[in-house]
């Protein structure tokens, strides 16, 4: 490997950051969704949208759309969706929106990584 | 910018574009959905994001009463639908001619739209569109009875209010509000007819696609003959539900038509034909006669009996 190892001090700021994302994307999903089962539910990485939040296609629209509101440009959605088809989002956990919005504002930011 | 007012109407609006935002020459791509059980979210994840992806300026939309759109209780004429998606254009400020991709009656109202406005259309893609010189309204009309029908059934009701999920239920009782409370399906009655002198005239190319197994499929021909430049695809082992069914085909076919028309078409694969179906169930012939030797063969070929000599 050619590749630098990342630091203890990199590694423990990803997750806290990974953390941080968790707990923003699961307010936005409660709001998105905005019905009573939601409100103390425990939203974590490996919920699923599909199964655990019986998310409706139209909402994860709504959803990625405040996404992209929370993270602007350097979060790209577009890309992020454009080769899923609706049943791979829909089955998607959490988790891997949270992992492709930590993963862009790192690549956004390489310096702060090392 | 998810809300536009347009024609006094409040409107859902997605505009999707490439890493760095459109430039002045991206194509611009407006995506029209179905009527009553469909919304902004089909053309969404089927194409949106992907020609967005691929450079394009996307707009997706819902239309008035569907999905996150306003349920206004009159206003789905076909009329009604032109002035909206004209209305919507030009409060977003598009001021070239775009390529339009509609979805069953949504591409019924792509061809209205390039018919009224050949000025503000580059080009029309047709997905799945109910086509009738005669009796449009009345075809328009049913197809809405049969949904009407659905939806109100009491096992349907049963099922929503017990068992189906919470996704689903949703959809469901958005096509019932917009059926039961709107002036929808009188509208649809009255979609007037096409005319087959305006056809002839269409200016802009047209990509149709039909699936062979569509209920609607013996109006392509009818369209392809009366459109000028009109290129007709036909998609094998594929129903009425083309968007969700090849959407990983439709994805090349609208890369090849808005970046590529001057290279050959992509070819249609499906999954798994030829591989895994007998010839008699594909071709619709009577089958092999189960009880002969072919039969008998490969049982003992499958029990791993040694060949007799």
């Amino acid at each position: 490997m050619t590749t630098d190892q990342p630091t203890a001090a990199a590694s423990a700021d990803q997750t806290a950051s990974a953390e941080r994302v968790l707990s923003e994307v699961a307010a936005i999903l409660r709001d998105v969704i905005g019905e009573e089962y939601v409100v103390d539910m425990s939203i974590e990485m490996d919920t699923s949208f599909n199964e655990d939040l019986e998310l409706e296609s139209i909402e994860f629209v709504t959803f990625a759309d405040r996404l992209r509101e929370t993270y602007g440009e350097h979060v790209d959605f577009v890309g992020f969706l454009s080769e899923m088809d609706v049943d791979q989002v829909i089955n998607m956990k959490v988790g891997e929106v949270v992992d492709f919005i930590v993963d862009s504002a790192h690549d956004a930011a390489p310096s702060a990584a090392r | 910018m998810a809300e536009i007012v347009a024609n006094g109407v409040r409107l859902h609006v997605q505009r999707l574009e490439p890493k760095g935002g459109a430039g002045p020459d991206s194509p611009v791509v407006v995506m029209v959905h179905g009527m009553v059980v469909d919304n902004i979210s089909s053309f969404y994840f089927a194409l949106g994001n992907c020609l967005a992806g691929a450079g394009c300026d996307v707009i997706c939309y819902d239309l008035r009463g569907h999905g996150r759109s306003e349920r206004t209780p009159t206003g789905y004429t076909m009329a009604d639908s032109l002035a909206d998606l004209s209305a919507l254009l030009d409060a977003l400020g598009v001021d070239r001619p775009v390529h339009i991709v509609g979805n069953s009656y949504g591409a019924t109202l792509t061809l209205a739209f390039g018919l009224a406005n050949p000025g503000r259309v580059a080009s029309l893609t047709l997905v799945e569109p109910p086509f009738l010189i005669e009796g449009l309204g009345e075809e328009m009309a049913r197809s809405l009875t049969q949904v009407l029908a659905a939806v109100t059934d009491d096992e349907v009701e049963f099922w929503l209010a017990n068992s189906a999920g919470r996704a689903v239920t949703r959809i469901a009782r958005s096509a019932q509000a917009l059926l039961k409370e709107t002036s929808v399906a009188e509208d649809m009655l009255a979609t007037p007819p096409f005319s087959r002198e305006a056809l002839a005239a269409l200016p802009m190319p047209v990509l149709a696609v039909y699936g062979a197994n569509s209920e609607i499929i013996d109006q392509a021909e009818g369209l392809a003959e009366l459109v000028p430049d009109c290129t007709l695809v036909v998609l094998e082992q594929t129903t009425h539900m083309v968007l969700r069914e090849a959407a990983d085909y439709l994805r090349d076919l609208l890369r090849w038509w808005l970046f590529q028309r001057d290279e050959p078409i992509p070819h249609h694969q499906v999954r798994g034909a030829g591989f895994d179906t007998p010839v008699w169930v594909r071709e619709m012939i009577p089958p092999p006669d189960l009880n002969g030797e072919h039969r008998t063969a490969s049982l003992s070929a499958a029990a791993g009996s040694p060949a007799d000599a």
